[in-house]
């Protein structure tokens, strides 16, 4: 195994990249702040889930669109606008939000948890799969914010007074308080520590 | 190495960054804690139908203010109505008392206005109306219709009874002189009592004219009448022509009674007219009995006191009578007939009040005492009708007060002319005692010798001889008058016979003086007449 940064006791600066001495706890170039790995990773990446697994649960069960038609307003949640649109027999657009709405959201939450879990213990699933689960995690991540514009859009085109008007619920806050939070998350992990602790085994053996 | 090691290890301490999700936590607690908090009552109003009821979207207010939300319509367990469960507002605690009303809330077309035309866009809502009982109520069943009134609007709520429908319904107006004052809410038909019953409300400050003697009468439609004058037609506004309405006022010459509680039954009459025959509301039965005939007595003839109509006659309670008798064991028809008589003391100028009822017993009873009776007096001759007297008569055999079924008695006198009816009637039983029959028969006898004579003078009249009677008759007659007419006074036998008459009387004349000196001197015929000197004139001194 060729050695690498770490082994050598060399950090990158995180705003310009160099690569210097750990030790020097400054960046030579930037004199931005110097660290081995990212500060309190773990940690921090594990608070932010956990805020977005709170988040999760009024994003879903408020409505996130209040539509007020003629007198009567009505508010739909994000898995009522799926069954409705289905009824309307518009199942791919069912099928869309409900991938990046409701599966996305959930599915980055586990991958971020399943992956801070296994960063210090044994994983049977490779360190290499386990950078392609973030890596897709990191990417889809922000695809994930279409509901929250679709309600953007929709609230700042229908505007007809009394006659119907769309207005965003609780939901589309905790929403996209959601997926911003989840993307910190994924941006506070760093994936080094994946490969660290197959490092520290070679080292072992 | 160690060192550089302990260093990184000092990562491992609390990160700042927990306060994000500890914020989350509280914030979400927060929001759970203040959703229970004001987590209103759940509800259930049940309806007949379903009709504009939607799950998760019907709401339910209250003064415009949304109070909640029906959550879930489903059917009764006997499928004979919907129950709607409704999630209110905590703000709605304090408004479901017992007597809180629900109604759904419609476009409705009402006789006098258009209603509810905002629900034509946004689907029908659920009203409510607080009541004033008991808070604490979670099952409330919905009204049919809205009420036509508000539950805590000042005013007074009357019940109208009559014994048929007529052409008031409900939403009509409730006139005072023709001034608008209120509405008829409801009308429901009762099997019970078989009587139609009518809540009606009148708004305030016009409740103040309701008292104990006023009286309701229905004034839809026109009321034509034709007569001396010419045609006479009397309508209520414009409204009562149409769809109906319900008056009422004092009728005149009545006083005004006691302040009325709310939910006090009325009766609605027909008419104004039929008021006017009987304005009075107040009044008492009496019985009386009589042994005469009670021929040309009939329900409604005036029951007077003095000459003043003081009530009427209500009916002749003969099958009352005969159960009576029956009972009391007496046998036969000579038991008196007793007639239920109906005494209203407003009729005696008594405020027209169940107080005066009290008064007017007790003078019946001291006038009892006094003597007082009632007697049956003929109001017409030539009809024969017949009405109840009330006097006094002093000189009556004492008698008190009695009881016949639930009824007081007023005792009875038969009159002087009841009297000299029943002495006529005894002599003409006399008569009919006499054998008239008999003599009838004979008379009848008599008659036919009478007609068997009359025959055979026909006969004789008949005969030839007979009828040739005439003319000789007539032949005679004609002699006569010749014989007569040759007396006549121009004819010589007429002047000789009047000659020989005067002559004739003549010589009567000196016969007259001859009987004369015969009678004072007998021998005046034979011997010579004494003369006596002439007297001679002589001079008095």
């Amino acid at each position: 195994m060729t050695a690498t940064a770490a082994s050598r006791h060399l950090a990158s600066c995180r705003i310009c990249y160099k690569l210097a001495d750990a030790n020097l706890h400054k960046c030579p170039r930037c004199k931005a702040a110097l660290h081995l790995r990212k500060l309190d990773s773990i940690q921090r990446t594990l608070a932010l889930l956990i805020t977005s697994c709170l988040l999760y649960i009024p994003a879903n069960l408020y409505p996130i669109m209040i539509t007020d038609q003629l007198g009567t307003s009505e508010g739909s949640t994000i898995l009522g606008g799926v069954i409705i649109l289905i009824h309307h027999d518009a199942v791919p657009i069912a099928l869309v939000i409900f991938l990046f709405s409701v599966l996305v959201p959930l599915g980055k939450l586990m991958t971020l948890f399943y992956l801070v879990w296994t960063v210090k213990r044994h994983s049977p699933v490779s360190p290499r799969q386990r950078t392609v689960m973030y890596q897709i995690t990191e990417f889809i991540g922000k695809w994930s914010m279409v509901d929250v514009f679709v309600v953007a859009i929709l609230v700042a085109l229908v505007h007809l007074g009394g006659v119907l008007s769309i207005r965003p619920g609780v939901a589309a806050l905790c929403f996209a308080g959601l997926v911003v939070i989840t993307m910190i998350a994924a941006e506070r992990f760093d994936p080094r520590l994946i490969w660290d602790e197959m490092e520290e085994k070679d080292r072992d053996s | 190495m160690t060192a550089e090691q302990a260093e990184i290890t000092q990562g491992r301490k609390f990160s700042g960054i927990w306060i994000i999700p500890i914020l989350a936590l509280v914030l979400g607690i927060y929001m759970v804690v203040d959703n229970l908090m004001n987590e209103g009552p759940e509800i259930e109003i049940s309806f007949a139908t379903a009709n504009g009821l939607e799950q998760g979207k019907t709401k339910i207010k209250y003064r415009d203010v949304d109070m909640g939300l029906v959550q879930e319509v489903r059917l009764n367990d006997k499928f004979d109505g919907v129950i709607a469960t409704a999630k209110l507002d905590r703000q709605a605690l304090s408004l479901l008392r017992e007597d809180t009303r629900f109604w759904v809330v419609t476009a409705r077309i009402g006789v006098d206005n258009i209603s509810g035309l905002d629900t034509l866009l946004s689907g029908a809502y659920i009203q409510m109306a607080p009541g004033s009982g008991e808070t604490g109520y979670h099952h409330f069943k919905a009204l049919d219709r809205p009420p036509q009134t508000p539950a805590d609007a000042p005013g007074l709520r009357l019940i109208l009874r009559t014994d048929r429908a007529s052409s008031v319904s409900a939403g009509d107006a409730v006139l005072y002189k023709g001034f608008k004052v209120g509405r008829v809410e409801s009308m429901t038909f009762r099997p019970s009592d078989k009587l139609v019953h009518y809540e009606i409300f009148i708004d305030a400050p016009y409740h103040e004219l309701v008292n104990g003697a006023v009286r309701f009468w229905d004034s839809s439609g026109i009321s034509m009448s034709a007569g001396a004058n010419g045609f006479k037609i009397e309508t209520g506004s414009m409204e009562t022509i149409l769809f109906g309405g319900v008056s009422f006022g004092v009728p005149e010459g009545v006083k005004d009674g006691d302040s009325v509680a709310a939910n006090t039954a009325f009766t609605l009459y027909s008419s104004y007219a039929e008021i006017l025959e009987n304005p009075f509301k107040y009044g008492t039965y009496y019985v009386v009995s009589f042994s005469q005939s009670v021929k040309g007595l009939s329900p409604g003839a005036p029951v007077e006191f003095r000459g003043i109509q003081i009530g009427q006659v209500e009916r002749i309670m003969l099958k009352e009578g005969q159960a009576m008798n029956m009972t009391k064991g007496v046998k036969g028809s000579g038991a008196p007939i007793p007639i239920l008589i109906y005494i209203e003391p407003g009729r005696m100028e008594l405020p027209d009040t169940e107080s005066s009822i009290k008064l007017l017993k007790q003078a019946v009873t001291r006038g009892i005492e006094g003597g007082m009776r009632a007697s049956m007096e003929d109001g017409n001759i030539l009809t024969g009708a017949k009405y109840i007297s009330v006097d006094f008569f002093p000189d009556a055999k004492p008698a008190s007060e009695g009881v016949f079924l639930e009824y007081a008695t007023i005792p009875t006198i038969e009159t002087q002319l009841a009297q000299i009816v029943q002495n006529v009637g005894s002599i003409l039983d006399t008569i009919n005692a006499l054998p008239l029959a008999d003599t009838v028969a004979e008379a009848n006898t008599a008659l036919g010798s009478l007609n068997k004579s009359l025959q055979s003078l026909e006969t004789i009249m008949e005969n030839q001889s007979t009828q040739q009677l005439p003319v000789q008759l007539d032949k005679t007659l004609q002699g006569l008058r010749d014989a007569i007419s040759s007396l006549s006074p121009n004819s010589e036998a007429y002047q000789s016979l009047n000659s020989s008459l005067l002559s004739l009387n003549r010589t009567l004349g000196n016969l007259e003086s001859f009987t004369r000196t015969l009678s004072e001197q007998p021998n005046a015929a034979v011997l010579p007449s004494k003369q006596t000197p002439d007297p001679i004139p002589e001079v008095s001194n």
